[in-house]
């Protein structure tokens, strides 16, 4: 049988005529031909002659228009009551009355009239689109709310990642420098520092490598007018930044004579920061003198910014070949060849170490050699696992977001099928149909992504001071063009995916039927959305069990004992000038009365000094060489971290003295002190005597040569590098013993420690206006910083756990809202038929909390699956752990709960005559 | 047969007094019309559509869509209280203008 309604609608012109008058009249004209055609079918006409007297029916087309048109410009009565309420709903009354009139025939045929047309035409979408956005606002908030969360949160942690795995490291051709470190595996120090001797053969004798430089932390006194800072600095070696490919801004670097050792002159490069906050960006700064540990010293060059922070000042470090081979500080790099591999330039270097090993057997035996590329050292494997762990949790708060997103346009572009519908049968073409709501979409997407990434910049200055520390090279991040393009492109293709999938499908729709029925929806398009829920509350779930588990680990991280109190302790770190501290005497005394000084303030319960702090990030590690034991069966000599403190330093500290007594005076022999008693702790007890009181037992301390030490107390243990590591074996000796710079000072107060800093200042002050006192902090704050990590992690996390909860809540609401709002009829004859508000209720918010727990059901299995994946970030939880497992669930289902019972409430206040009378 | 001008005036009042008996659809009423003039009242869609447009603009049928079981939704027209009493007041005039006309034109019924 022949399309009617094609035929009309082909040759039926009706400008300015309203959209459902026009359908009504092709709609009328069509049956009334068909009942034509039939009649001629009935009477036995075939086919063909039965169109062809069905046609004669309409011969002029213009002047039917024309008649139409005539008449109903003095319309009286409205169009049939039911289309109108019908289309009115949909927007497509107003939209067709504001559009007037349209072009003429001849108009339509023109070529450069079509192209002004489609011009028109695009900027008539992007406008109707934008009234659209602006008529629902409830729609537009929702679906941009959600788009700027997941979008945002994408943008910032591809922004991290960006500025910490993908983009190169700022120097010269980074592919090819490498750290390289001595190494001794047996010891159990895998990468461990250089000593100058080592450094400098390496140097000499490797093939593998253009340059071959090395570094070590120098911190130096900068005195300016009388008064000294403390300037964190490093001496290396004169070709480290070229190896680097830094040049410097001003002036030159340093030349080969000035790093040889015993060379005199005092020369000093400087960072750009340091010459504009000391100097004033000074223009005569090279040459000029500044003084650096009371020495006069030439300033002759400045070298841009400097990647790490926060050294400032380089002298040559005049490695001398002559120095102690066992004496491990230097850091050493390379530039490798070209053309020469990582391992390649490994296996060349072990068989130096060899040969070095076999030359020094006293100092090299064991130590070999580990190379690691430059990305390696900068992002350390932990990092890189957090970093992905975040990446997945993004990835799935993105995946929710685009659930959300997925479904509410599902939902609108149902509501829409109807004035789709009769768009299409106006003539639309499909394209232009599908252009028309892929402009809403895209103008949403847009919108949302633009929306996203103020909250990303946002919530990256927000934590930017919270990160510091805790992220390699977290002085790089900020908002790029590639995080830029990104966050378009994701946006772009949400927008694209999402409103695409529901526009084809609704301009396939049979106009006919989509005018008789009530316009529910299909049900395969409710069971997308359902679905949707589904997968939205599992994602929430998996996410939210990975927050769970590491906030128990920090948790469990922070009870941690570490073996001291460390409440009220305030530290601060100082550094005599050799110049005038030359020798133990002078440098001894100053300590004391310091310490003295320090006692009699008010409110300063003790003082103490030692040579490093628990946690402080430095390692100082010597061989405990056991009379008597003979060789060890494992092949190595335990092996104990050792500091230098002051009698007193237990007492300050809070570390209880289980055996013996305190460090004193009879410790040291009276001219030379010569070490003659240490104090150690309870696992180097253990290890070397276990079962024994170890008071009065020797051992040689760092080589079997050195004259060996008794054993005067035994301590508790103290956790000395990390919270999650087991407290290592330690040896106290006592810091009279001569010079050592830096030394830490310890004070307990009573009350806050942060309030004694000015005063500590000014005792150093009273005693040497010269001797600057830097880092000075509470014993909480150096806590805290080890644990940065963690919590920044762990803070990132609990954000994204949050926008998920949030968005599967908002998920949810949608949805039981429209399935509300479509089941109104529905709900309406069953009040009417006498079903109980309580029913009703129930119904609803059962229908919701089915979806939850299939959600929760899939969610659990996922996460149990994927926690695995996340073991090695735990601390003192499972990865199975129930009690968060319970937790997630219970506080997904309540939100699930909630995000039901408004929209069912809704439903139960609905007026049943309302209800059935609306369809 | 007739003039244009004088089938379209009447056919107006000829689609209203069909519709009196209750409402019909555009098919219909133009098979009712060829039927009751014996055939001599052929209207073609073209013709009676903007009639029934007319109509309904002035408000005096009014067009409904329904869908009877086993058929397809057609428009059904029925007559408007204002309908109704323009198709009184018309056939009332009708008849005058009849009873005139004859008189003019010659003899016939009174």
């Amino acid at each position: 049988m022949p399309d009617w309604r094609a035929y009309v609608r082909e040759r039926l012109r009706l400008p300015g005529l309203r959209a459902e008058r026009e359908v009504e009249i092709i709609e009328d004209l069509a049956q009334q031909l068909e009942d034509h055609y039939r009649g001629a079918l009935e009477r036995g006409a075939l086919e063909a002659e039965a169109q062809a007297a069905a046609e004669r029916e309409i011969q002029d087309w213009d002047a039917l228009a024309r008649e139409i048109t005539r008449s109903d410009a003095r319309r009286r009565l409205p169009v049939d009551q039911q289309v109108i309420e019908r289309l009115d709903s949909t927007g497509a009354l107003r939209r067709r009355t504001d559009a007037g009139r349209g072009p003429t025939d001849a108009e339509r045929r023109s070529i450069s009239a079509k192209a002004a047309g489609m011009a028109s035409q695009l900027l008539a979408d992007l406008l109707h689109g934008v009234r659209l956005v602006y008529k629902s606002p409830g729609f537009t908030a929702a679906v941009l709310v959600t788009l700027a969360l997941g979008i945002g949160a994408n943008a910032a942690v591809f922004t991290i990642l960006n500025a910490v795995l993908l983009r190169p490291l700022p120097y010269a051709d980074p592919d090819r420098l490498v750290r390289i470190f001595e190494s001794n595996p047996q010891r159990g120090w895998p990468l461990f520092s250089a000593s100058q001797p080592n450094f400098l053969d390496w140097r000499d004798q490797s093939v593998s490598f253009d340059r071959i430089a090395a570094s070590t932390a120098r911190g130096l006194n900068l005195t300016v007018n009388g008064e000294a800072e403390r300037i964190p600095g490093m001496s290396v070696s004169h070709d480290f930044f070229p190896l680097l490919g830094v040049e410097p801004a001003l002036g030159r670097g340093f030349r080969p004579e000035e790093d040889a050792p015993g060379s005199g002159e005092r020369v000093v490069l400087m960072t750009r920061g340091l010459w504009q906050r000391r100097f004033g960006g000074d223009p005569a700064i090279i040459g000029r003198t500044i003084t650096l540990d009371d020495a006069p010293h030439t300033v002759i060059g400045v070298v841009p910014e400097f990647y790490w922070r926060p050294y400032e000042l380089f002298v040559p470090l005049r490695a001398d070949a002559a120095g102690d081979r066992s004496d491990h500080r230097l850091s050493v790099y390379g530039r490798l060849k070209p053309g020469v591999g990582l391992s390649q330039a490994e296996a060349e270097l072990r068989g130096l170490a060899d040969r070095l090993a076999r030359q020094y057997a006293d100092t090299n035996t064991g130590w070999t050699v580990s190379l690691q590329t430059f990305f390696d050292w900068t992002v350390p494997k932990e990092s890189r696992r957090a970093l992905h762990v975040l990446l997945g949790a993004v990835a799935l708060v993105l995946l929710i977001a685009c659930a959300n997103v997925a479904g509410l346009l599902l939902a609108r572009a149902t509501a829409r099928r109807r004035e789709i519908a009769i768009r299409a049968a106006l003539g639309a073409s499909r394209w232009r149909l599908v252009r028309q709501l892929l402009a809403e979409s895209i103008l949403l997407a847009a919108l949302g992504g633009g929306l996203g990434l103020l909250l990303a910049q946002w919530g990256l200055d927000a934590l930017g001071v919270a990160a510091g520390s805790a992220v390699p090279r977290a002085d790089e991040i900020s908002l790029d063009h590639r995080v830029l393009l990104f966050t378009l492109g994701v946006s772009l293709v949400t927008g694209i995916l999402f409103g695409l999938a529901p526009a084809l499908q609704a301009t396939r729709v049979d106009f006919h039927s989509t005018l008789k029925e009530g316009g529910t929806g299909g049900a395969a398009r409710q069971r997308a959305r359902s679905a949707l829920v589904v997968v939205e509350v599992a994602l929430s779930l998996v996410l939210m069990v990975g927050v769970g588990l590491l906030l128990r680990s920090l948790v469990a991280l922070l009870d941690v004992k570490p073996g001291y109190e460390t409440q009220n302790l305030l530290v601060a770190r100082i550094s005599l000038p050799e110049v005038r501290y030359p020798s133990a005497k002078e440098f001894v005394a100053f300590h004391e009365r310091l310490r003295e000084r320090l006692r009699g303030v008010p409110g300063v319960e003790a003082a103490s000094t030692a040579s490093g702090l628990p946690m402080d990030g430095n390692t100082m590690a010597m061989e405990v060489h056991v009379d008597g034991a003979g060789a060890p069966t494992d092949g190595q000599h335990p092996s104990a971290e050792w500091r230098l403190v002051a009698p007193g330093y237990f007492h300050t500290m809070g570390i209880p003295i289980l055996r013996g007594r305190d460090l004193d005076e009879r410790d040291l022999a009276p001219e030379t002190r010569d070490l003659r008693g240490v104090v150690i702790n309870e696992e180097l007890a253990r290890r070397l005597w276990p079962g024994q009181d170890p008071i009065g037992h020797r051992f040689h301390p760092w080589n079997a040569k050195n004259p060996s030490v008794a054993v005067v107390g035994v301590v508790g243990d103290v956790r000395l590098s990390a919270l999650d590591e087991t407290p290592e074996p330690a040896v106290y000796l006592n810091s009279n013993q001569g010079v050592w710079n830096p030394m830490q000072i310890v004070v307990r107060t009573q009350g806050d420690p942060s309030a004694f800093a000015g005063l500590l200042r000014g005792e150093v002050r009273a005693l040497d206006p010269g001797v600057p006192v830097s880092q000075v902090r509470t014993m909480d704050e150096l806590i805290d910083r080890s644990t940065a990590s963690r919590r920044f992690t762990m803070t990132l996390l609990a954000i994204f756990a949050s926008v998920a909860l949030l968005l599967s809540g908002v998920g949810l609401f949608g949805l039981m809202a429209y399935l509300v709002a479509q089941r109104t009829h529905d709900i309406g004859i069953r009040m009417a038929l006498g079903a109980s508000k309580r029913h009703i209720l129930g119904l609803i918010v059962g229908h919701g909390m089915l979806l939850t727990s299939l959600g929760l059901v899939a969610g659990l299995a996922a996460a149990l699956a994927l926690a695995r994946l996340m073991r090695s970030l735990l601390f003192g939880v499972g990865a199975h752990d129930p009690l968060t497992l319970a937790a997630t669930m219970l506080l997904l289902a309540l939100v699930a709960l909630a995000a039901c019972c408004v929209p069912a409430r809704r439903a139960v206040r609905v007026d049943p005559i309302v209800a059935l009378r609306c369809e | 047969m007739f003039s244009r001008e004088l089938k379209k005036g009447s056919t107006e009042l000829l689609i209203l007094s069909l519709l009196e008996s209750g409402p019909r659809h555009g098919y219909d009423i133009g098979k009712m019309i060829e039927r009751r003039s014996l055939g001599k009242l052929q209207l073609r869609i073209a013709s009676l559509y903007p009639m029934l447009c007319r109509l309904e603009n002035r408000g005096l049928i009014r067009g409904r869509w329904l869908e009877r079981p086993g058929e397809r939704r057609r428009r059904f027209y029925r007559l408007t209280a204002d309908g109704r009493r323009m198709l009184l007041r018309e056939r009332e005039t009708w008849r005058e203008f009849m009873v005139a006309v004859n008189r003019v034109v010659g003899r016939g019924h009174a």
